[in-house]
């Protein structure tokens, strides 16, 4: 393991390619800060936009005070509210380093940097088509870390460009076809599906995000403050090709990044909405105990957004396009009706 | 009706998975598969694609680019292309 804030070399490209390389979604100033803060041994530049990010919570409020009230949800001790919203706003400024990548100088010193607990159950599973299932909990990557440790996937990505890494390191872990990304070239998630779905029924490893801003609902997971709410892309991906499904959970533990693979989901059989039940049930036990050990990092339960631009875009549909029969966890099993034309 | 049938055949498919609730009263080639169309989403999307694949036997590419996925015209020019 690098110890922190030690030095390590990587041939870097120029300024200007640095600078074209920014993320869509990353805005022109936070892209100006994270090159500087690049520069510096890692993790500094880490502690420094956790700083920034805590700083910008106090002077801008609207998220300091979303951080109290889910705090609040958690805690009843005043003190031990403001502490774990303090810490909520400056672990997001970790995570948004951890997710362009800063200050790490490629895949190896990455990967010295990750431990990764239950590999026992992504090796029992190998071969008939895995699924890794994400969680927006923790530091973001969970995909990238396995990767960078040995673990092959491939990482069922559905918009945006979620890492970064400029050095030499990092693009000929690109490069290489290492890493894959089904989005690079597909904008549609339901293209993302189809690809990832052939990869499944060819034996292979995806890493696929349960939770997020878009997709059909599946189900909610109760938790203090904010349900979590589960898409249905990787229901629908089980469906087709019987894969089993792995939960995956990851948190910080210091300055290391710990990826626990949990035991696999029960199967997608049978009647859909008992099948539905029952992972909804086995998720709620491994989100759970999560959500009780690590509240400081459940930042998309906290800072997520997405659904109110969903509900806005919404409005939009005719109002006969939105109810639609059944549960969303059914209408996301149920198999397809018959369409010869 | 165009030549070889592949259109009508793809928006039959579609119009199949949107179901009556979701598909817009006027709907022609140019008709969107998501927004302001069809309103399908990833999961239907899918469904569209494989649903594709058994009626056309065929397959699509890897890089299945999401201009595909745009209109019915776009999703049957897919199909031809395979």
């Amino acid at each position: 393991m690098t110890p922190p804030g030690e030095a390590i070399p990587s041939a870097r490209p120029g300024w200007r390619a640095i600078w074209r390389a920014r993320p869509a979604r990353v805005s022109a100033s936070l892209w100006a800060v994270v090159i500087l803060l690049d520069r510096l041994p890692w993790p500094w530049g880490e502690g420094i936009l956790a700083r920034i990010y805590l700083l910008k919570a106090i002077f801008r409020g609207t998220r300091l005070r979303r951080a109290l009230r889910w705090a609040g949800a958690q805690t009843e001790s005043p003190i031990a509210r403001w502490r774990l919203a303090v810490k909520l706003c400056s672990y997001y400024g970790r995570f948004v380093a951890r997710l362009l990548l800063v200050g790490f100088r490629g895949p190896d010193h990455f990967g010295s940097q990750v431990v990764v607990n239950g590999e026992e159950h992504l090796a029992a599973a190998r071969g008939h088509g895995v699924i890794l299932l994400g969680f927006h909990l923790g530091p973001p990557g969970a995909a990238l870390a396995l990767r960078a440790t040995g673990h092959e996937l491939t990482w069922a990505r559905g918009w945006g460009d979620s890492q970064s890494g400029s050095g030499e390191g990092w693009r000929r872990f690109h490069q290489e076809g290492e890493m894959l990304s089904l989005s690079q070239s597909s904008t549609s998630l339901g293209g993302v599906l189809y690809e990832a779905r052939r990869v499944l029924l060819d034996g292979g490893v995806i890493y696929i995000t349960a939770d997020g801003g878009r997709g059909r609902r599946a189900f909610k997971i109760s938790a203090p403050g904010a349900p979590m709410i589960i898409r249905s892309g990787w229901l629908a991906l089980c469906r087709h090709t019987k894969a089993t499904v792995l939960p995956v959970l990851t948190h910080l533990d210091g300055n290391r990044q710990v990826v626990t693979i949990h035991p696999p989901l029960p199967p997608i059989d049978g009647d859909p909405a008992r099948a539905v039940e029952r992972c909804r049930a086995a998720l709620g036990q491994v989100i759970a105990p999560y959500l009780r050990e690590h509240p400081e990092q459940c930042y998309s339960l906290v800072f997520g957004r997405r659904e109110k631009k969903k509900r806005s875009k919404d409005k939009r549909r005719p109002p006969s396009a939105r109810p639609r029969p059944g549960t969303p966890a059914e209408r996301a099993l149920e198999p397809p009706p018959d369409r010869s034309p | 009706m165009s030549d070889d049938g592949v259109l009508e055949r793809v928006q039959a498919i579609v119009a199949g998975i949107a179901g009556a609730d979701r598909t817009p009263a006027v709907v022609g080639p140019d008709t969107p598969l998501g927004e302001d169309g069809f309103w399908l989403d990833s999961v239907d999307m899918l469904e569209v694609l494989l649903a594709c694949e058994r009626e056309f036997s065929t397959s699509f590419p890897a890089n299945l680019a999401g201009a595909a996925l745009a209109t019915v015209r776009s999703l049957a020019e897919a199909v031809r292309a395979r």
